[in-house]
């Protein structure tokens, strides 16, 4: 175990203190993976080419900087070694960091990776313990396992972009290309599945590192999975007729909402927040089968309703009536919002330009060992200097 | 049982229902750890009932996120059942729950109580807003996650609503829940420590959107780009040959520009030879020009036939699949990424597996149908916890196994 054990220290009690991984990453799935290990505490070390990731150009951009907003969130807290894998000093840099890793997470296409010193069979050559995480946009085996994937083709290819926008967005554009969900969803979800497994791998009774093959589209497919169980139900789905029989986004005065009652006592709620209208006492709309088939008819009714409403005031009183209703919230409001202000979700973040921002650590506590550190994100080689071996 | 995989031997006390909680025990056992399915005829878990919202208007007849589970039946409205819960957790690794926030406490299954029995418990509480702040007492489902977390407004046409997050949502929440376990276990192992996890699905959404926080908190305006991009041009999802189908293509650089006009075959004069196109900054400059453009141009084969020609020159292209291409994909067949299961009525279906390989710990993956409520009491309440068959008569005549 010599080379595969943390070398854990006092001062840091975050979960994975004293674990070193290694990323080399230019997907945000590899990157990901590396942001979830570094934020519970394990030491990340980026090998970049000396030219630099590419993920510090991805878009979205900060504006005035042009440093990647994308690259800041997945990089802080990590530290930077820059690399010409073809110079004799840089590869004995990366050797050494090699030694000492227990994890390698990796996203070279795979014609690039068997050459090069970060190859499964290089790394397992140096430090047999260290385990190789492969994430690949469609995995290291099949018959596609060379093709490229970026993120607008994963959600595609995993099934689920076909199926958005259902609900209003659909019904106002019924014409129009299916959608991708916001940011590198699938790339996150691979992220997910590749920290996960690196930890899988560090838990099992294993002496040897592993070949740890983690695929996009099937990271994405699993978090998708309910609609393969429906098709197994014989009911293959559309965007079009994915929609909730009632309930979904309306717009009020003041932004949209959410609204989705799967509850007979929601309904019943629902039914006092809109002040017991008249069409809502028909005593047939008491059966949850009769709502779902008249749907339509009571969307139209709580769509008016909605129309001159204030979101914030609606919501309020729904949650107090046990109806589930949310506003669809911006980034701004999620930065600034009450709640995830007392749950500590931001800690100080330094950006490259220098600026101090709020950045979201986890969507998770740990009551025992608190995630929370300021950390920066690491400027090119930032650490090539003290890595000297 | 099958028991092997990297977390063979570790068991899991699961309280969770509906889908996201569920999800993360899904993907434990799938890994190959044992994972309990704590459950009761009083309050069944959602697949066991219809859900008409959902157009399904009898219970499931397979659950994936149910499968590969030990089903017991268990009413925690009893003392006497959460004793016995008590001694299943102090069976486990880890116990898991996805009540609102103050239903274990109400029950006596607190991270405290649990703990008293077991003080290495690694304990997951996963909710729509978690268990402390203003909101926890919030209720939700997917589509509510993600529109309070903003990964519901940040998605959509640019020039429309926001739209709603479905099933991906919750289990993208179990995918982060499975990783804080992960962390908590290494740890435990380290140190001998139990953990308690808070996790809130709502901040699952707002990890979603983590560069758009991060431009709002640098005094940018995030956009919201629907299909498009303002880094490549063309980005976006083009209609084909046939109804309804389409196809998710990428052009990262200017060489990829030429093998696509190439493969194209256009002639010398077409509009989308001309130099202002041969440059990224051109083509972004004119994208809804030469979207539409090349969706005309794209109409001329099926998508299938567009991805594969298209990967034969390097190009990032795929079709927008529905769930029967996934079924018939070939790919996802050799890689064993799918698999048979039968349904608890004798069928058989296809359900996915394990979304990882390991080299040498090979995950089982799905290797159990969705548990009949009860299946497991012989195993649960007979081998781990010794009881005799008349203790058992004697529970189910008072309705605490129920």
């Amino acid at each position: 175990m010599s080379h595969s054990s943390p070398h854990r220290t006092a001062e840091d009690a975050r979960p994975l203190a004293g674990f070193l991984v290694l990323e080399r990453s230019r997907a945000p799935a590899a990157a990901y993976a590396g942001r979830l290990l570094a934020t519970l505490g394990a030491e990340v070390i980026l090998i970049e080419p000396r030219s630099g990731s590419v993920l510090r150009n991805a878009e979205p951009l900060i504006v005035g900087t042009n440093e990647s907003a994308l690259f800041a969130y997945l990089s802080a807290g990590k530290r930077s070694v820059a690399l010409d894998l073809d110079d004799k000093q840089d590869r004995a840099q990366l050797r050494h960091w090699i030694e000492r890793a227990q994890l390698v997470i990796d996203d070279t296409p795979l014609e690039e990776r068997a050459p090069s010193p970060i190859s499964e069979k290089a790394v397992a050559a140096v430090n047999p313990g260290a385990h190789f995480v492969s994430v690949l946009p469609f995995g290291a085996y099949g018959e596609q396992s060379s093709w490229r994937g970026e993120e607008i083709n994963l959600i595609h290819a995993s099934g689920e972009g076909y199926l958005l926008p259902n609900g209003y967005a659909r019904a106002l554009y019924p014409d129009r290309a299916p959608l991708r969900i916001y940011g590198p969803f699938a790339h996150y979800q691979a992220g997910c599945v590749a920290a996960l497994s690196a930890m899988a791998a560090l838990w099992s009774p294993c002496d040897e590192g592993q070949f740890v093959d983690v695929s996009v589209q099937d990271s994405a497919l699993l978090c998708g999975a309910f609609a393969l169980q429906r098709l197994g139900d014989g009911s293959l789905e559309h965007r079009e007729g994915r929609s909730f029989r009632y309930g979904g986004v309306f717009e009020t005065r003041t932004g949209f909402v959410q609204l989705l009652t799967l509850e007979d006592r929601q309904w019943h709620g629902l039914v006092t927040l809109l002040g017991n209208p008249g069409w809502s006492q028909d005593p047939a709309l008491n059966d949850g089968i009769t709502r779902s088939q008249r749907g339509d008819e009571i969307n139209q009714q709580i769509r008016l309703w909605m129309s001159d409403q204030d979101a914030d005031d609606i919501v309020a009183r729904a949650q107090q009536l046990n109806v589930p209703l949310a506003r669809y919230r911006t980034p701004f409001e999620v930065l600034s919002g009450e709640h995830e202000q007392s749950r500590g979700l931001f800690a100080p973040t330094q950006l490259q330009s220098g600026q101090m921002i709020p950045m979201l650590i986890a969507p998770y506590l740990f009551a025992e060992t608190p995630l929370h550190t300021g950390c920066s994100v690491p400027a090119l080689g930032s650490a090539n200097v003290e890595s000297t071996p | 049982m099958i028991s092997n995989g990297p977390l063979a031997g570790l068991r899991v006390a699961d309280f969770t229902i509906h889908a996201a909680g569920p999800f993360c025990t899904h993907v434990l056992s799938q890994l190959g750890a044992e994972c309990i399915k704590i459950e009761s005829r009083a309050r069944p878990d959602a697949f066991r009932k219809p859900h008409a919202v959902y157009g399904r208007l009898t219970a499931a007849t397979f659950d994936q996120v149910s499968a590969n589970k030990r089903s017991i039946r268990l009413n925690l409205k009893k003392t006497e059942a959460v004793a016995i819960a008590k001694r299943i957790v102090a069976l486990s690794d880890v116990a898991a729950e996805s009540f609102r926030a103050g239903v274990m406490q109400r029950l006596g299954l607190d991270f405290e109580a649990l703990s008293a029995v077991k003080p290495d418990l690694i304990m997951l509480s996963l909710s729509s807003c978690g268990q402390q702040g203003p909101d926890s007492h919030f209720a939700g489902y997917a589509p509510l996650f993600g529109a309070w977390g903003g990964l519901g407004y940040q998605s959509g046409y640019s020039d429309g609503p926001p739209i709603e997050m479905r099933h991906v949502m919750d289990h993208s929440t179990g995918y982060h829940a499975v990783v804080a376990i992960m962390a908590a276990l290494l740890r435990r192992r380290a140190t001998g420590s139990g953990q308690y996890i808070d996790l809130a699905a709502r901040e699952v959404s707002s990890a979603m959107i983590g560069a758009a926080l991060v431009q709002a908190a640098a005094g940018d305006t995030p956009q919201r780009p629907g299909n498009g991009s303002a880094q490549y041009a063309p980005h976006g999802v083009y209609r084909t040959q046939g109804d309804d189908q389409w196809l998710s293509l990428v052009i990262q650089n200017d060489a990829q520009w030429r093998e696509l006009l190439d493969l194209l075959s256009l002639p010398a004069d077409h509009r989308l030879r001309e130099v202002e196109f041969s440059e990224v900054a051109g083509r972004l400059q004119q994208a809804a020009e030469l979207d539409q453009a090349l969706e005309l141009l794209l109409q001329s084969r099926p998508a299938d036939d567009w991805a594969t020609r298209l990967q034969a020159r390097g190009i990032p292209a795929y079709p927008s699949v529905n769930m029967q291409a996934i079924a018939e994909n070939q790919h996802l067949q050799q890689r064993g990424s799918l698999t048979r299961v039968n349904e608890l009525t004798g069928g058989e279906r296809w359900a996915v597996g394990a979304p990882v390989r390991f080299s040498q710990t090979p995950a089982p993956g799905v290797y159990c149908t969705t548990p009949d409520l009860g299946e497991a009491e012989d195993y649960v309440y007979g081998e781990l916890l010794g009881m005799s068959s008349e203790t058992r008569q004697d529970l189910e005549a008072r309705e605490v196994i129920y």
